[in-house]
């Protein structure tokens, strides 16, 4: 289908900072529920439409999430259960489920969190200003997940370089595949020492876990944690600078982020709706699919317009608006259907918790007057820095 | 046909459904509180728990192993606690009541 030419020409959304996204996403609405845009040179389906989103998330048929998942990760990160269908996936998902749920995200994991906040908050104590995303929102997500997994902190730098390596495969695939084999064998220690001599954490209860007479096998524990990194952090770093830019622009917000856990759960949503960090998520079409008046042939790339499907008018009135008293029950940032975010309740409690210990630590923090904040990325989407002042005007 | 849903503080909504709905679409159509269903009904949220009364429950299918994994995953289970995703109304369920957990606003 290359032959119908894409809208917007000038703008390549996998490689362009797109600052005005949500502008041009209004602009290409007129043209219809589902338009051709440029993406890594090619044009690209992208589906904008709430409606047509949540169908598609839900069609496996036509939109089987594993065929592009197979085709660019799976050789550096193994099978993961992105990359996985039907009975594979169900057995693999229902393993490791349990360990992301409300009352093991609530035992094992919020204990893990709150403490991190304070390490990297302390880090800015008695700074004039800082770069909010290289100082806090960045490492945390990252760091709640090493803790999670038992590695000691003096080895989460090399983690860290390991972990951004593994998802480059379609770039530097012998680096990714070298990044790969170090991870294991890394890991392969704590799981081996877990399966032996378990403990009351995370890495032994996936070691242990069992389903309808199945257990987890070293190598799916290991896709598990190579795609905890890729899908747990940078989402959640990136939604976190967007929370707080936001929060810390408006007195009004803030003073509600400090009020109640109902305040900063509101808030958390929203914000996951206003600036979704999963922005636009591609797949391959498996299907031949007319979708929205589009004939998306098997093989197509599509790009699932989550953020725009959170901005779409007919289903949250006034869409620009950041407002925390909205019904986001229409909420789409973590997906819909079988492949629904596995960490949706661990970010959730990341960033409620993020709110709240900085509000506390910080009660003066302040955007830095006069720091532009630019948004950017067409699929990940953040802001490229936050600068803020700890102190206030202090 | 009705269902009932009573939130964590005994307020009380009644929703004229039809048969062969689910009961967590039946409440998020009708914007009930206490509700979300977030994932559309892939057992993969945990965020439409709710309690059946010993009654109602009953007359149900049991939950398969994927839906009490799940459940075992929420906060607040209870004996009859249920992923209303995986309740699909029939006329005998005319009337069926929910109780739905405080810890999922």
């Amino acid at each position: 289908m290359a032959q119908i030419a894409p809208l917007l020409p000038e703008i390549d959304f996998a490689y362009d900072d797109v600052t005005n996204l949500h502008q041009l996403l209004d602009a290409l609405r007129h043209h219809g529920p589902v338009v051709r845009i440029k993406f890594l040179g090619a044009p690209t389906w992208a589906i904008l439409d709430h409606k047509l989103l949540n169908q598609a998330f839900n069609d496996v048929k036509n939109f089987d999430a594993s065929a592009a998942y197979r085709l660019n990760s799976e050789p550096s990160m193994g099978r993961t259960l992105l990359a996985m269908a039907g009975e594979e996936h169900r057995t693999s998902r229902a393993l490791v489920a349990p360990a992301f749920l409300p009352a093991k995200v609530r035992s094992y994991i919020q204990p893990l969190i709150e403490p991190v906040a304070h390490e990297l908050l302390d880090r800015i104590a008695g700074k004039r200003e800082v770069d909010f995303v290289q100082a806090f929102t960045r490492p945390y997500p990252f760091t709640v997940i090493t803790r999670l997994l038992g590695i000691p902190v003096h080895d989460e730098e090399i983690l860290l370089q390991w972990a951004v390596k593994l998802i480059d495969f379609p770039w530097d695939p012998t680096g990714a595949l070298e990044a790969k084999k170090a991870f294991d064998s890394y890991m392969q220690t704590i799981i081996d020492d877990r399966r032996h001599k378990p403990t009351d954490d995370f890495v032994s209860l996936l070691a242990h876990a069992a389903f309808e007479g199945q257990k987890l096998d070293d190598e799916r524990i290991l896709a598990l944690f190579r795609l905890l990194f890729p899908a747990g952090s940078d989402t959640t770093y990136k939604n976190g600078g967007s929370l707080f830019a936001s929060v810390l622009a408006d007195p009004e917000l803030r003073a509600r982020a400090r009020r109640s856990d109902q305040d900063r759960e509101a808030l958390v949503t929203e914000g996951l709706r206003w600036q979704t960090p999963t922005a636009m998520l591609p797949r391959m079409a498996t299907g031949d699919i007319t979708l929205g008046g589009a004939s998306i042939k098997k093989g197509d790339w599509v790009l699932f317009g989550i953020t725009a499907a959170n901005r779409d008018p007919a289903v949250f009135p006034d869409p620009h608006k950041f407002d925390p008293t909205r019904d986001n029950r229409a909420l789409i940032s973590f997906g819909r259907g079988m492949h629904f975010c596995l960490g949706m309740h661990l970010g959730r409690r990341e960033l409620e918790t993020a709110l709240r210990v900085v509000l506390t630590r910080y009660p003066d923090i302040r955007l830095k007057p006069g720091s532009a904040i630019e948004f950017v990325g067409a699929v990940l989407r953040g802001p490229r820095a936050l600068w803020v002042q700890p102190y206030g005007d202090a | 046909m009705q269902v009932i849903f009573i939130d964590s503080e005994g307020m009380k909504t009644t929703i004229t459904a039809a048969p062969g709905d689910s009961v967590m679409h039946c409440a998020t159509a009708h914007l009930v509180p206490g509700l979300i269903g977030e994932c559309g009904g892939a057992m993969a949220c945990a965020t439409c728990h709710g309690y059946v009364g010993a009654d109602w429950s009953r007359q149900l299918p049991p939950p398969s192993t994927q839906e009490r994994e799940v459940l075992s995953g929420c906060l607040d289970v209870q004996p009859h606690s249920r992923l209303t995703c995986q309740i699909t109304l029939t006329a005998a369920l005319d009337g069926l009541t929910i109780t739905l957990p405080a810890s999922q606003t």
